[in-house]
């Protein structure tokens, strides 16, 4: 196992950076699938029904994972499947490379893929020597511009046409116009070609089935179809998270993930995968990997709080609706999975230092947990990660700035004490008085300094009883 | 050299036993408590309502879905071939698509016919693959297709254009009715429409990867069925 440094995430550096036109596409999108959600939302009844039975299966689910990931990896190999576990995302890469080396791979296509995102298998692929191709319309044309997605659902919503076209153009050689559907059809045409000559697919799944050993994939385009249906050879890597218990189970995911995400009652396609084609002319592939990862999972498994994390089905819903997401985007979250998910996710992935601005990276207006379908109470594991941050814990020392961290502890001495918070009102006024320019306090010393850089702080004349009670006597004069 | 496919072996038992350690649950021991009961599936309607609410979906979802009949069925391929300048098609191995003759109303539109066990590059060359299903889902205007030899995946995803030819038997009330026939099968795709994006200016794509247009006639209970 190699340590790897993973770079620091700047949020808020990030998010000094972004673009103007990066919240306009972003709310496009957003607005366009909260109320995609709404109306399918409104169509049934028993939604909130739905989304209680979706929770208690999944807090079911990870209570018992191993149980289930058995019981998973039985059935799979009995239907002729071969697993593997990735402890790590270097095992990861170096599974699957040794499976691409064995069987002599120059192309592998790739279906949208989180887990593939988080094992960033394409620069390993690449650095092997083979052609790594994103086959997701959104996740090809940000491949060709080499960036990183702005919105789960639409990776690439904040490029215009005229720039895809322009992208097109230099990247394909060729002269593409700026019309969506015509771009589209560009795609479509070289894309076709590649899905006919990979030696290999690559994808990951929505829900892996314990019951039968099914992996579950669903897409709107097709490409999830080609990839594991063309080539002879197909690998999917997929996070253990993705467990479900069965199919009875798969009927109520099945119903919130569409609605929630794209406002779709299904998905165009779903692909329901059990172990690789059985006969030779049906099409599918002749051999099927399934890689189980790991990464730090089973670490995050300890904490009953920060676990709830794993009920997530990545629907993008509390991205939508999250008023920080939508005035940054995707970006600035550093992470491959961004939003309030992102920020409750990354920090317990990646460490509590290296994302410790994102817990902070939200409003806890709750927007989130309101409409996620399978009710992660994601504010409360936002506050449960700032006090991991703030405190510390067994994966990271606190985070906080040593005079942060001292003011807290003075404030929680101050007013857990009686007598030392009369004190300190007693003699703050005295303090107040050296920064005081006329009625206000323009600029304030370190740490506070960082309020008044926004605006001046009035300052403090009395305490809160001295001011009732004054208050109170005014009151009851003018009443007399 | 230790054998790959052990090694592996092992890996899984460390990495399960790693989750169940986490977990803090006792060893091998059985499930906590049973699985939370799911919600109850949908209310089944009569086949008439039900025909009728599957023929909507498909239409709501930029397919074509239409009733057909045995009689009617040439006029309806004669129409489809003009329309649509079909000259190559693809048609899945079924004894009901041979009673109703398809592919001989095909050649004699002029329409070349490829196996449905053809190369992919040659089935990627049609216009037209023609199908039916095994199951079909109204309350989202679903079709469920297994796979096999005679009935391959590639002939609902290749060809430019996917045709359906079903019949009301085979709608079902709800996933969960579906799941409880299906769920052994190898493999099992719903299709829920043409193949759609909205990954550039979130203007709707038809026809991306799969199919641009999905035809569905729905053939009566009584229809030349064996």
């Amino acid at each position: 196992m190699t340590t790897e440094t993973i770079p620091y995430i700047g949020f808020e550096e990030y998010s000094e950076h972004i673009p103007q036109t990066i919240p306009a596409a972003v709310q496009q999108a957003t607005s366009r699938f909260v109320g995609g959600r709404a109306a399918r939302v409104s169509e049934l009844p028993h939604w909130e029904q739905l989304r209680q039975i979706a929770s208690d299966i999944r807090l079911h689910t990870i209570d018992n994972m191993d149980i289930y990931l058995n019981r998973f990896v039985e059935k799979v190999q009995a239907a002729g499947g071969i697993v593997h576990w990735a402890a790590t995302a270097e095992d990861a890469r170096q599974i699957v490379l040794q499976i691409a080396k064995e069987h002599n791979v120059k192309l592998a296509v790739k279906a949208k893929s989180m887990a593939t995102e988080e094992i960033e298998l394409n620069h390993a692929l690449q650095a092997a020597g083979i052609e790594a191709l994103e086959t997701d319309l959104g996740e090809y044309i940000i491949q060709l511009a080499g960036t990183g997605p702005s919105h789960i659902i639409v990776p690439a919503v904040h490029l215009k046409k005229e720039e895809i076209a322009a992208l097109f153009s230099e990247k394909l050689h060729m002269n593409a116009p700026s019309d969506p559907i015509e771009l589209a059809r560009i795609a479509r045409e070289k894309l076709r070609e590649k899905f006919l000559s990979a030696e290999m697919g690559v994808s990951g799944a929505n829900f892996l089935v314990a019951e039968t050993g099914t992996m579950v994939m669903v897409t709107n385009e097709g490409n999830g179809r080609m990839c594991t249906s063309m080539p002879d050879l197909h690998v999917a890597v997929v996070g253990i998270d993705k467990i479900i218990p069965d199919w009875e189970s798969l009927t109520v995911f099945l119903k919130l993930l569409a609605r929630s995400a794209t406002g779709q009652k299904l998905s165009t396609y779903t692909q329901f995968i059990t172990g690789p084609r059985r006969e030779e002319g049906e099409f599918g592939p002749k051999e099927f990997h399934l890689v189980l990862l790991d990464n730090g999972r089973s670490k995050i498994m300890k904490d009953p709080i920060g676990r709830q994390v794993f009920k997530c089905i990545r629907c993008g819903a509390c991205e939508n609706v999250c008023p920080v997401y939508k005035n940054v985007g995707g970006f600035a979250y550093g992470y491959f999975i961004s939003g309030p998910i992102g920020a409750i996710f990354a920090p317990q992935m990646l460490g509590t230092q290296v994302a410790r601005e994102l817990p902070y990276a939200s409003t806890l207006c709750g927007a989130c947990a309101d409409v996620c379908p399978v009710k992660i109470p994601i504010p409360t594991i936002l506050r449960h990660l700032r006090r991991r941050v703030a405190q510390g814990d067994e994966v990271a020392g606190p985070s906080m700035p040593v005079p942060i961290r001292a003011m807290a502890g003075m404030a929680s001495m101050a007013l857990g004490w009686n007598w030392i918070y009369r004190f300190g009102t007693g003699i703050l006024p005295f303090f107040m008085s050296v920064f005081k320019r006329g009625e206000w306090i323009p600029s304030a010393p370190y740490p506070l300094n960082r309020w008044t850089k926004a605006r001046p702080l009035p300052p403090f004349n009395a305490s809160f009883r001295n001011w009732w009670r004054a208050h109170s006597r005014v009151a009851r004069e003018n009443t007399k | 050299m230790s054998d790959p496919m052990h090694s592996s072996l092992t890996d899984i038992r460390q990495g399960i036993e790693g989750i169940r350690r986490a977990l803090g649950r006792e060893t091998q021991a059985p499930l906590t408590n049973p699985r939370p009961a799911v919600y109850p599936a949908y209310q089944a309607k009569t086949p008439a309502e039900s025909t009728a609410a599957f023929l909507v979906e498909i239409g709501k979802l930029s397919g074509v879905g239409k009733n057909v009949t045995p009689a009617s069925l040439p006029v309806d391929f004669s129409a489809l071939v003009s329309e649509n300048n079909i000259q190559k098609a693809v048609v899945w191995h079924s004894d009901w698509f041979t009673e109703l003759g398809i592919e001989n109303s095909l050649r004699s539109l002029g329409v070349e016919l490829v196996s449905p066990n053809a190369d992919k590059l040659e089935m990627a060359q049609c216009d037209l693959g023609i199908t039916s299903a095994d199951y079909l889902l109204p309350e989202t205007g679903t079709l469920v297709l297994r796979s096999s030899a005679e009935k391959p995946r590639a002939v609902s995803l290749l060809p430019r254009m996917h045709l359906a030819i079903v019949r009301p038997e085979m709608l079902r009330a709800d996933l969960h009715q579906v799941f409880a026939e299906a769920k052994d099968s190898h493999y099992l795709v719903f299709i829920t429409g043409p193949s759609r994006t909205a990954d550039i200016e979130l203007t709707t794509t038809l026809g991306v990867h799969g199919p641009k247009n999905l035809f569905v006639w729905m053939m009566p209970q009584n229809g030349g069925s064996s």
